[in-house]
């Protein structure tokens, strides 16, 4: 047993805390949410300080030199990740370092990679994890995106929704219909798509919390060279970007400097003639969200460790990922929004505001546990895959649903 | 960082689990509980002769020189079975002090006294008023009960509540004002009192978990000054550490039992059926298993690192009370979610396994400070921490002005929305 960092690792810490401190303009306060923010100025801020954290290697620490990336092992990635996220920076490339690149690395092909992953690593570009439909939600294995062979190319048609999108999109990873059988999830396929290709739209589906996008495919070519890993197993493949998507130390720093900076205002804040530290609501809330900072902190490295021991262990039981984090943090930020009283209601810009309007900003954003499962669907996979309690055998849903709706099979 | 055992404590948990699972059945826990001592004196004799009681006691005092952590590894087995026993009172609490804090002849006659069970210690910490008033029950502030000098004697006087083992104690390790005004803690004198001193009454209340707790009457008990432990006035500071020791000792029981009832809950929603089905199909009783799953994960981590800090020498205020603060709440929680599953069969006295953990968890969430206690701690910790550190580079004034009116970011009017 261990709890300290190596020497290494504080080093590479001192560096990347460096590179943020030096970098992040004196004004510039984490918000907790928000993220590429919403003016212009704003979005070129962070696609600026992308690139130069992409010429380091610090997107995607993890990825192979020849991809752009650091090599870096998984203990040394959780302290890019706990830096980066320590510094609240929110990469307009999220998505293609987090979500759609990792699997390009697995399943791609040579021209695949020298093609998409080093304009992820350098930070130039930005990608969508285009997989939701309105018929598909935690249902993922539901698309009817549609995907038809033809010549040397699929044609796409269908719809996505809920898409997020940090930033103008120049590549979609998405999840298409490309034979019809059953189980439904063995005839779906990925691709990786021009976000400009002809026939694709975009409407605006703004949220609480990040702004997404609804995306429309109407008779999109796109080459078959852009089929990701094995026509109709995408969805196995999309479950090994789920793992991706869920291993993080980042949260924990996140929440760390998120609690500094409370800490800051209720010590400057007064109510009933004594700092906002003093008071009894205030003080209970602190603990709950320290405590949670430490778990979180936790169990982020117990995950990080795991991977790092994946050779022995094997990959990480489902419960080592974030379920906790998704519980409680709608519950404190309804703590928060409510201890401030009626000023708890009034967003950032407006007269009287307090903290910065970060705790109606916070209050919204935590209405949406949906991103990477709902929490629903997490307890469902724990409850199954990690504690082996029965369900109901999929085949029969459509029964089940025929019995209750009263129409036939 | 590594989350492993050493090989060592793997197999201190495995002997420790299989020799529990034998000798400490619920059988047991159940005549212990309606014996009057507490515990099972054979049991106890077993357990010494295992070395258990020495664990963590240097060789020269008959002990096995272990550390925090391989302790913990045996308190998680002890929480599993329920293990009723006063090793808390007497090798944590009452031996660890000494260790820490007596002198070479005390440690010497006393420590290898403890190491083969031929003596057992209750501590004599709270108070009816400070018990009450609950920001005070672990805290100095919360000692009155005086001791006087009295030529080569002090003379005790006063009422200690909720002291635990005291009917079968050899020894009281009694905490003990011998100053007032100033800083409380200073102050505060350790007494290694004969529980046989005339002057003490023992009585032991009637609690939830039928542990033997008790009202401990001292009625000017006069006792040497010899059985100072520590320095005059100066006891707070090696108790308080032998208290954070026990702190995580108590995190690591509702660890072990925790664990023991996600199992049994498990496989009872597994078995149960109604409805021609198993409970455990519906997702309110998954839902209550995967809770369960999450109480018990939480604490693991967070016992052990204040078990490792501890170990290291480190200070580790905020790494007890965290484990603490979330170790009782999770608990009770993880009780109440076990008696959810088990339903009718989880309210029974005398068949259930469930109430039985529940009732004596109710002593481990509360015992060392509850879940509001330790968080009004980890509080004051946080009002001392340093302002957030700002970033150098020039301000550019990005976010000052910038009202949150807006939901959609305004790169959206530029960007090529397609056809
Ligand atoms: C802000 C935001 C950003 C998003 N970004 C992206 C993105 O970038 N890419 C992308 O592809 N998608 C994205 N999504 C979509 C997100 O993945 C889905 O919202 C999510 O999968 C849930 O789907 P749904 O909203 O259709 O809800 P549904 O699946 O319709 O669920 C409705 C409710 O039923 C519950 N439920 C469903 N099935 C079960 C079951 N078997 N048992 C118990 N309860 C069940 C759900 O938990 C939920 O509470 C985003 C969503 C939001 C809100
Ligand atoms: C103090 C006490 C007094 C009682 N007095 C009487 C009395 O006077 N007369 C009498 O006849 N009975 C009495 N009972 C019995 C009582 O009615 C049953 O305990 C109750 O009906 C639950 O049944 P069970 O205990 O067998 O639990 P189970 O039915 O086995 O349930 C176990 C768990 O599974 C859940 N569960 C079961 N089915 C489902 C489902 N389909 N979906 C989701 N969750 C489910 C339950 O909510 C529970 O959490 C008493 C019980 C107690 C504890």
């Amino acid at each position: 047993m261990d709890f300290n960092y190596t020497e290494e690792q504080e080093k590479l810490r001192k560096e990347v805390h460096e590179f943020f401190s030096s970098n992040l303009p004196s004004d510039y306060r984490p918000r907790g949410v928000g993220g590429t923010g919403t003016t212009l100025e704003q979005f070129q801020f962070w696609m600026d300080l992308q690139r130069k954290a992409g010429a380091k290697g610090y997107l995607t620490p993890g990825w192979s030199k020849a991809s752009g990336g650091l090599g870096l092992s998984d203990m040394e990635q959780g302290i890019v990740s706990e830096e980066t996220s320590y510094w609240g920076a929110t990469w307009p490339g999220s998505q293609g370092i987090r979500v759609c690149g990792p699997p390009v690395h697995v399943f791609g092909t040579e021209e695949q990679k020298s093609t998409f992953l080093p304009g992820i690593a350098k930070g130039e570009v930005i990608w969508y994890q285009a997989f939701t439909e309105p018929d598909a939600g935690s249902d993922e294995a539901n698309v009817s995106l549609r995907a038809t062979e033809e010549n040397d190319h699929y044609i796409l048609n269908g719809q996505k929704t809920f898409i997020t999108a940090p930033g103008p999109a120049d590549y979609l990873y998405t999840l298409a219909r490309t034979q019809d059988v059953i189980p439904k999830h063995r005839g779906i396929s990925l691709f990786l798509i021009d976000a400009h290709s002809p026939g694709i739209s975009y409407s605006a589906l703004a949220t609480l919390g990040i702004f997404t996008v609804d995306i429309f495919f109407d008779n999109v070519k796109v080459p078959k060279s852009r089929l990701l890993g094995e026509l109709n197993r995408g969805f196995y493949h999309a479950m090994v970007t789920f793992e991706f998507e869920r291993s993080t130390t980042g949260a924990a720093a996140g929440a760390r400097r998120n609690l500094e900076e409370l800490i800051e205002f209720c010590r400057e804040e007064k109510r009933n003639g004594q700092p906002l530290l003093k008071d009894p609501a205030v003080r209970n809330l602190l603990a709950d969200r320290a405590i949670e900072m430490e778990l979180s902190w936790l169990q982020g490295w117990f995950a990080a460790w795991h991977f790092s021991q994946r050779d022995k262990l094997g990959s990480p039981p489902p419960e080592a990922g974030g379920l906790h984090g998704k519980v409680v943090s709608a519950d404190r930020a309804q703590q928060l929004i409510d201890s401030l009283g009626l000023y708890g209601q009034l967003r950032r810009g407006s007269k009287y505001c307090k903290y910065e309007g970060r705790a109606a900003n916070a209050w919204m954003s935590s209405r949406s546990t949906h991103p990477a499962g709902t929490i629903e669907i997490n307890k469902i996979v724990l409850a199954g895959r990690g504690l082996g309690l029965p369900r109901i055998p999929a085949k029969f849903n459509k029964e089940i649903r025929a019995a209750v709706e009263g129409v036939g099979v | 960082m590594e989350f492993t055992f050493t090989e060592e404590q793997e197999m201190l948990r495995t002997s420790a689990r299989d020799f529990l699972e034998t000798e400490c059945t619920e059988k047991l826990v159940r005549e212990v509980e309606d014996g009057d001592e507490g515990y099972s004196p054979e049991l106890w004799k077993k357990i010494a002769d295992l070395g258990w009681l020495g664990l963590v006691y240097p060789e020269q005092y008959g002990g096995a020189g272990m550390n925090v952590i391989d302790l913990a590894v045996l308190y998680e087995e002890f929480g599993r079975t329920m293990f009723p026993s006063p090793h808390l009172s007497t090798v944590v609490l009452g031996g660890m002090t000494v260790l820490e804090a007596g002198s070479d002849a005390q440690k010497a006659d006393i420590l290898p006294k403890i190491a083969d069970g031929s003596k057992i210690v209750a501590l004599a910490l709270t108070e009816p008023e400070s018990a009450w008033e609950m920001k005070k029950t672990w805290d100095p502030e919360g000692v009155t009960v005086s001791a006087t000098a009295d030529g080569d004697n002090y003379v005790i006087d006063g009422t200690k509540l909720f002291v635990h083992d005291a009917v079968v104690a050899d020894d009281i390790l009694v905490v003990t004002r011998t100053k007032t005004g100033g800083n409380p803690a200073d102050g505060i004198t350790l007494f290694l009192v004969d529980a046989k001193s005339s002057g003490i009454s023992v009585m032991p209340l009637i609690t939830v978990a039928g542990d033997k707790q008790c009202e401990v009457a001292f009625n000017k008990v006069k006792v040497p000054k010899a059985s100072i432990v520590g320095e005059l006035n100066g006891g707070w500071a090696p108790l308080s550490k032998a208290m954070q020791v026990a702190t995580v000792m108590l995190c690591a029981q509702m660890l072990g039992a925790g664990q023991r009832l996600l199992e049994l809950s498990v496989d009872y929603a597994k078995t149960r059926i109604q409805f021609d089905m198993p409970i455990g199909i519906n997702q309110y009783i998954q839902e209550h298993c995967v809770f369960l799953l999450r109480d018990v994960n939480g604490g693991r981590w967070s016992t052990y690192l204040a078990a490792w800090k501890l170990a290291e020498g480190e200070p580790c205020d905020f790494e007890v009370s965290v484990a603490k603060a979330w170790g009782s709440d999770a608990h009770e929680h993880a009780c109440w979610c076990a008696h959810q599953v088990h339903a009718g069969v989880g309210y029974t006295v005398f068949d259930g396994v469930v109430p039985l953990y529940s009732r004596r968890g109710k002593t481990l969430q509360l015992y060392m400070g509850d879940t509001a206690y330790h968080k009004e701690k980890i509080a004051t910790i946080l009002e001392g921490w340093p302002a957030p550190e700002k970033p150098k580079a020039k301000p550019l004034g990005l976010w000052e002005e910038v009202p949150d009116r807006g939901w959609i970011p305004e790169w959206w009017n530029e960007f090529d929305k397609g056809t």
